[in-house]
């Protein structure tokens, strides 16, 4: 790979390059939150907000509907970066919390929906809407945050992925909850959660590609 | 960089010295701290901030740890190699240097960056990990006399290696003769001529690719 270079040459020659640009991971982070909420600004502005936005955020659910995907959204931003750094610690384990809630939301509401009513909420009236857009408003950002990514060193380059994939995805379904109007947890859970799936696993694929060095 | 102020604040410096003995001295110490490798951070830091020639005695500190790790992983491998995943690692290490944040300890830093090259330079020879031809000899059919043309290239390829590698080529590859019986009446031990041969066969290889362009 190196050819008949000695040790001591390379070393010699690496000393006289000049340091590759600095890795930032504050900066990163807010590029990526940049590129997530310039997407989905755009998808407002064409799409528009859900007509009854203003009275619905006093109702708690629909507030959570938005507040759960942000919260594992900055929980896996804040992830992401600190897997780009070779020694760093990712604890996995934080995401737990905000998915465990969303699981709560789903079963409580499984247990107290009326007779008939179950199969209705789950399917809704707007998955397909969801499945396309929340994964279409993630390509730019998750491309951003792996470009960023390259710049560290992550040497697991499958989660660093999967955890920009999860991410910028997390943060369009937080976007993308103020334009739709589906407000029960077996419709969101379900739906955003396996959109945000389908950004995630795409983002393990580019990492796998992408992130190796 | 040390200056009267901290030599003003140290108690336990004799009473009637002039400061720049005392100053020099610190600073004598401090170069054999260097020296012994203790203090990579500041080596580091200091490359990173575009000091050349601290980086150079960065990886020069660096380098005999990262060679007994890969010495002690790497028992699969023959030794020559080694030093080409040393190269890797070093190579790395100059690419993603600044992913270390200044202020941290730097060996966990650098022992994850080793590890991830070093698992990955293992995995990608793992697929053609390299045994010596000797090995199979008892296996192996002969082969059929040489195409008169492939000789010729032979010749001309053995003139561009030092005399005793071609010697041993000959005896080996062509002659037929062990590695260990060719590099006995050179003067080679049994692993040194190993080790001689792969190196000429891997610098032919690399002449051929020449050859055939």
């Amino acid at each position: 790979m190196t050819g008949s270079l000695t040790t001591d040459e390379l070393i010699s020659a690496l000393s006289k390059s000049p340091p590759p640009p600095r890795f930032r991971a504050d900066v990163a982070a807010l590029a990526i939150a940049m590129a997530v909420l310039a997407c989905v600004g755009m998808f407002w502005l064409v799409f528009g907000m859900r007509a009854d936005l203003a009275g619905q955020l006093a109702v708690p659910m629909t507030v959570l509907k938005s507040l759960l995907p942000l919260s594992i959204g900055a929980m896996a931003l804040w992830l992401a970066m600190s897997s780009a750094r070779p020694e760093g610690r990712v604890l996995l384990w934080v995401l737990a919390l905000p998915a465990g809630l969303a699981l709560l939301l789903f079963g409580m509401r499984a247990l107290s929906v009326p007779e008939g009513q179950l199969v209705r909420e789950l399917v809704g009236q707007a998955a397909v809407p969801c499945l396309v857009s929340i994964p279409m408003l993630s390509v730019v950002p998750l491309a951003v945050g792996l470009w960023l990514l390259r710049r560290g060193a992550p040497t697991r380059p499958v989660v660093s992925g999967a955890l920009v994939g999860l991410a910028v995805s997390a943060g369009s379904a937080a976007g993308y909850a103020l334009h739709c109007s589906e407000d029960s947890p077996l419709f969101f859970v379900v739906w955003y959660g396996l959109a945000i799936a389908i950004s995630t696993t795409a983002g393990a694929l580019a990492g796998h590609r992408l992130l190796r060095w | 960089m040390t200056t009267a102020i901290s030599f003003s604040l140290n108690c336990d410096c004799p009473a009637r010295v002039v400061p720049g003995t005392v100053v020099r001295q610190r600073a004598e110490r401090r170069e054999a701290v260097l020296g012994d490798g203790t203090n990579w951070e500041e080596l580091l830091a200091r490359a990173n901030r575009g000091d050349g020639a601290a980086f150079g005695r960065f990886l020069t500190a660096v380098t005999p740890s990262l060679r007994a790790v890969i010495r002690a992983r790497g028992a699969a491998l023959p030794p020559d190699q080694h030093e080409d995943i040393l190269q890797e690692v070093l190579l790395a290490i100059h690419l993603k240097r600044q992913t270390w944040r200044e202020g941290s300890p730097v060996r966990p830093w650098l022992y994850a960056v080793a590890r991830y090259k070093v698992v990955d330079a293992f995995r990608r020879r793992g697929s053609a990990v390299h045994l010596p031809i000797a090995d199979f000899e008892d296996v192996l059919p002969d082969e059929p006399p040489p195409a008169p043309l492939a000789s010729r290239d032979t010749e001309r390829m053995l003139c561009q290696i030092d005399a005793r590698s071609a010697a041993l080529v000959r005896a080996v590859a062509i002659e037929g003769q062990s590695a260990e019986a060719a590099g006995e009446g050179l003067g080679l031990s049994a692993g040194a001529a190993r080790v001689a041969l792969h190196r000429a066969m891997k610098r032919l290889s690399a002449i051929a690719v020449g050859m055939g362009k």
